[in-house]
């Protein structure tokens, strides 16, 4: 019984992060047609505020990993702006954006790995499984920020942005303001990466080298859930987390990511297009 | 009359010798702390020597390659800095997969070759072919040794009443980890400790807390962390802090050595045990000459070494000078020749160590000989901040202090937290409409 309550949290904290992460990247590209491969900078740039102003409090740390979020995502749309219709332009100054953070980060930071203690200290135990408290509480975030997320895509707004990811120029004919509804989907995805790295350090610790990994699981999410679908995301997010800890629990630490990429190609061999995609 | 002619020889002598330059090479992983301290502590012995007018009247030049990590590249590097830079010698490495790699660029090209990394199969490669390899030397303790630090943590944890029965081990998935283990069973076995699981896990890893919990269900009494490689074991630290098992963390974790790492571990990690790696801690030098480095390079770099991996290096350029200068005054014909410079490091042996920041002595096989009297991974814990040595007992800055949770009845909240988690979501769903 504890094996499964370990395996049920575990693997649901870890997809509960990286839904997160991936579901902003997500609606990035289905609103955009924009692979956002600076979506990893926020993630870091929050992570690393949350340690800098962790000494303030972490109520503060948040506040200040959410600003520092938000201004990493409205960078990102002022340089994609000008090359948002050329798709392999757009890749390239988001990566190479975000190798600049990461070299920022290191100079900063030093590439050693930092942490913060969690908000929440202690233990929870049930079914004879422990977990760190601050797992809940980072599962309980996640699930209230994706229905957060979910809410907002059934209000008015959220309708501009479906109408946009359709067909953004029927969507401008309709007097929808395209370009206030793409920095609001930046904006958007910002703070998602950026809750998803205030907790990520109160569970991990943050070193210059995790915007890369991270970038590379949102990457992989998107595509096994299919571009462009926040709902195939943020399920294949799960799927993934899943993969992590019963490979960790059941297997061995060793194979973890080895597996999880193997269950990736395997699914992509079975439906190129991503459990959720549209084949085209 | 006689004197002004010796003096005159000696002079003459030293003209002929003096080229003006010496090329020193320092090959590292230039991205991570453990290469970019030995830079940066070659840089510091080679500004002080020049100072003191260089080797032989020969200033010291530093040229640096980064070895990525990665043994293609660390030997081309290697390659790079002796024959196109024409290093007289070269400082440094890291990795034991770039060092066996690197060493066959030092056996072709017969650059001496002052080392880190850990592996026993580095010596051993010296003790089966001796001439090919004879301009090897380790700067660092032996991968082997670091087993017997391991059974003197473990015996001084039981002299003090700590009960070791039972560890579990995590270490990195890397050749110098097995290196360890193989020498680590038998000594646990003696002990009458047994292993309960041997975990080997990738670089990055992250998900320790599974492990941590995992060692407790087994009833671990000590959890030995036997990393270097992995980079992330803070995140142990700082998940055993959170987890707060009645098990002790001792090992070898490499990071834990770092001036900073309390700082980095936002305080997790207090009570951590580990080993000294190099035989130094910032807080207790063990030389004069340590003493000296280590304010000298915070002085310079505004920091204390990064990583230990500095002393070794601050050493060898030292190590070298008093070569070529041994060899000078004995007469030797050309004190730099790469065979000639050998035969003078090899004099420093365990009967006739040298002391710089460490007591330096090596063994037939080029390695660093290990023990209270030469350089040793003294057992060591962060204590509310700093870095205090427990054993041996003449070195001891401090007793061993348990974590204050070994005394206290864990508090887990159960269905109760699972329960509001619950409700919350509720809550959010009926919201949302």
């Amino acid at each position: 019984m504890s094996a499964v309550a370990s395996l049920v949290i575990y693997g649901a904290v870890i997809g509960g992060i990286w839904a997160l992460v991936a579901a902003g990247f997500s609606l990035i590209f289905g609103v955009m047609r924009v692979l956002n491969f600076g979506h990893g900078a926020i993630f870091i740039s929050a992570a690393y505020a949350t340690v800098a102003f962790a000494a303030f409090g972490m109520h503060i740390a948040f506040v200040g990993s959410l600003l520092i979020g938000l201004a990493v995502g409205l960078i990102i749309y002022f340089l994609i702006k000008p090359v948002r219709k050329k798709e392999i332009t757009a890749v390239i100054v988001t990566l190479a954006f975000a190798l600049l953070v990461q070299h920022l980060l290191l100079l900063i930071f030093g590439n050693r790995g930092l942490t913060v203690q969690p908000v929440v200290d202690g233990l929870f135990e049930v079914f004879g499984a422990k977990f760190a408290a601050i797992r809940v509480v980072t599962l309980i975030a996640a699930i209230l920020v994706l229905l957060a997320l979910e809410t907002v895509m059934r209000t008015s707004f959220g309708k501009q942005i479906t109408a946009v990811s359709e067909d953004s120029d029927a969507a401008m004919l309709l007097g929808i303001d395209v370009e206030r509804v793409y920095l609001l989907v930046i904006l958007i995805s910002s703070l998602l990466a950026a809750i998803a790295g205030y907790f990520y350090v109160q569970v991990f610790s943050v070193n210059p080298e995790l915007g890369l990994k991270v970038l590379i699981y949102a990457f992989a999410i998107v595509i096994l859930g299919g571009l462009g679908s926040i709902k195939g995301s943020v399920i294949s997010s799960f799927i993934l987390g899943y993969i992590i800890a019963a490979t960790i629990l059941f297997l061995s630490p060793r194979w973890s990511e080895l597996v999880m990429l193997l269950a990736i190609v395997l699914t992509l061999i079975i439906r190129p297009y991503g459990i959720f995609g549209v084949k085209e | 009359m006689r004197k002004i002619v010796l003096f005159a020889i000696l002079w003459l002598s030293i003209s002929c010798v003096n080229a003006g330059e010496i090329v020193v090479g320092v090959l590292g992983p230039m991205d991570v702390p453990e290469g970019y301290s030995q830079l940066k502590a070659v840089q510091l012995a080679a500004e002080e020597i020049n100072a003191a007018g260089g080797i032989l009247g020969n200033k010291i030049k530093v040229v640096y390659g980064d070895d990525k990590l990665k043994p293609d590249v660390g030997a081309s590097e290697f390659r790079r800095l002796a024959e196109i830079e024409k290093a007289k010698v070269i400082i440094g490495g890291f990795s034991s997969g770039v060092m066996l790699a690197t060493m066959e660029v030092m056996a072709e090209t017969k650059t001496l070759f002052l080392a880190d990394s850990s592996t026993p199969q580095a010596s051993a490669k010296v003790a089966e072919n001796y001439e090919k390899y004879k301009y090897w030397f380790r700067l660092q303790n032996n991968a082997t040794t670091f087993a017997y630090d391991t059974e003197d943590m473990i015996r001084y944890l039981i002299s003090k009443g700590y009960e070791v029965k039972k560890v579990y081990i995590i270490k990195d998935e890397h050749i110098w980890t097995e290196d360890v283990t193989k020498a680590l069973y038998p000594i646990l076995e003696k002990l009458g400790v047994q292993v309960v699981k041997d975990v080997k896990i990738p670089r990055g890893y992250s998900e320790f807390e599974k492990l941590i919990i995992e060692a407790e269900k087994l009833d671990a009494d000590l959890i030995i962390p036997i990393l270097a490689l992995t980079g992330t074991d803070d995140v142990l630290v700082k998940q055993w802090a959170t987890l707060k098992p009645k098990i002790l963390l001792a090992g070898h974790t490499i990071t834990a050595i770092d001036a900073d790492f309390y700082e980095r571990t936002n305080g997790a990690a207090n009570y951590l045990i580990f080993s000294a790696h190099g035989g130094v801690v910032v807080t207790s030098p063990p030389t004069q000459m340590c003493k000296h480095f280590i304010e000298a390079y915070r002085s310079k770099y505004g920091k204390y070494p990064e990583a230990h991996q500095a002393y070794g290096a601050y050493d060898a350029l030292y190590l070298y000078k008093t070569a070529v200068e041994n060899a000078f005054k004995a007469g030797e014909k050309d004190p730099f020749d790469p065979e000639v410079v050998v035969k003078y490091l090899e004099m420093f042996n365990e009967s006739n160590p040298i002391e710089l920041t460490r007591k330096i002595a090596f063994t037939s096989n080029h390695d660093l000989a290990w023990g209270d009297k030469y350089v040793k991974n003294w057992v060591s814990q962060w204590q509310d901040g700093k870095q205090y040595i427990l054993y041996p007992e003449k070195m001891a800055t401090a007793e061993l202090k348990l974590p204050p949770w070994f005394k206290e009845e864990k508090k887990t909240p159960g269905f109760e937290l699972l329960l509001a988690m619950i409700a919350i979501v509720a809550v959010a769903l009926r919201l949302r409409g």
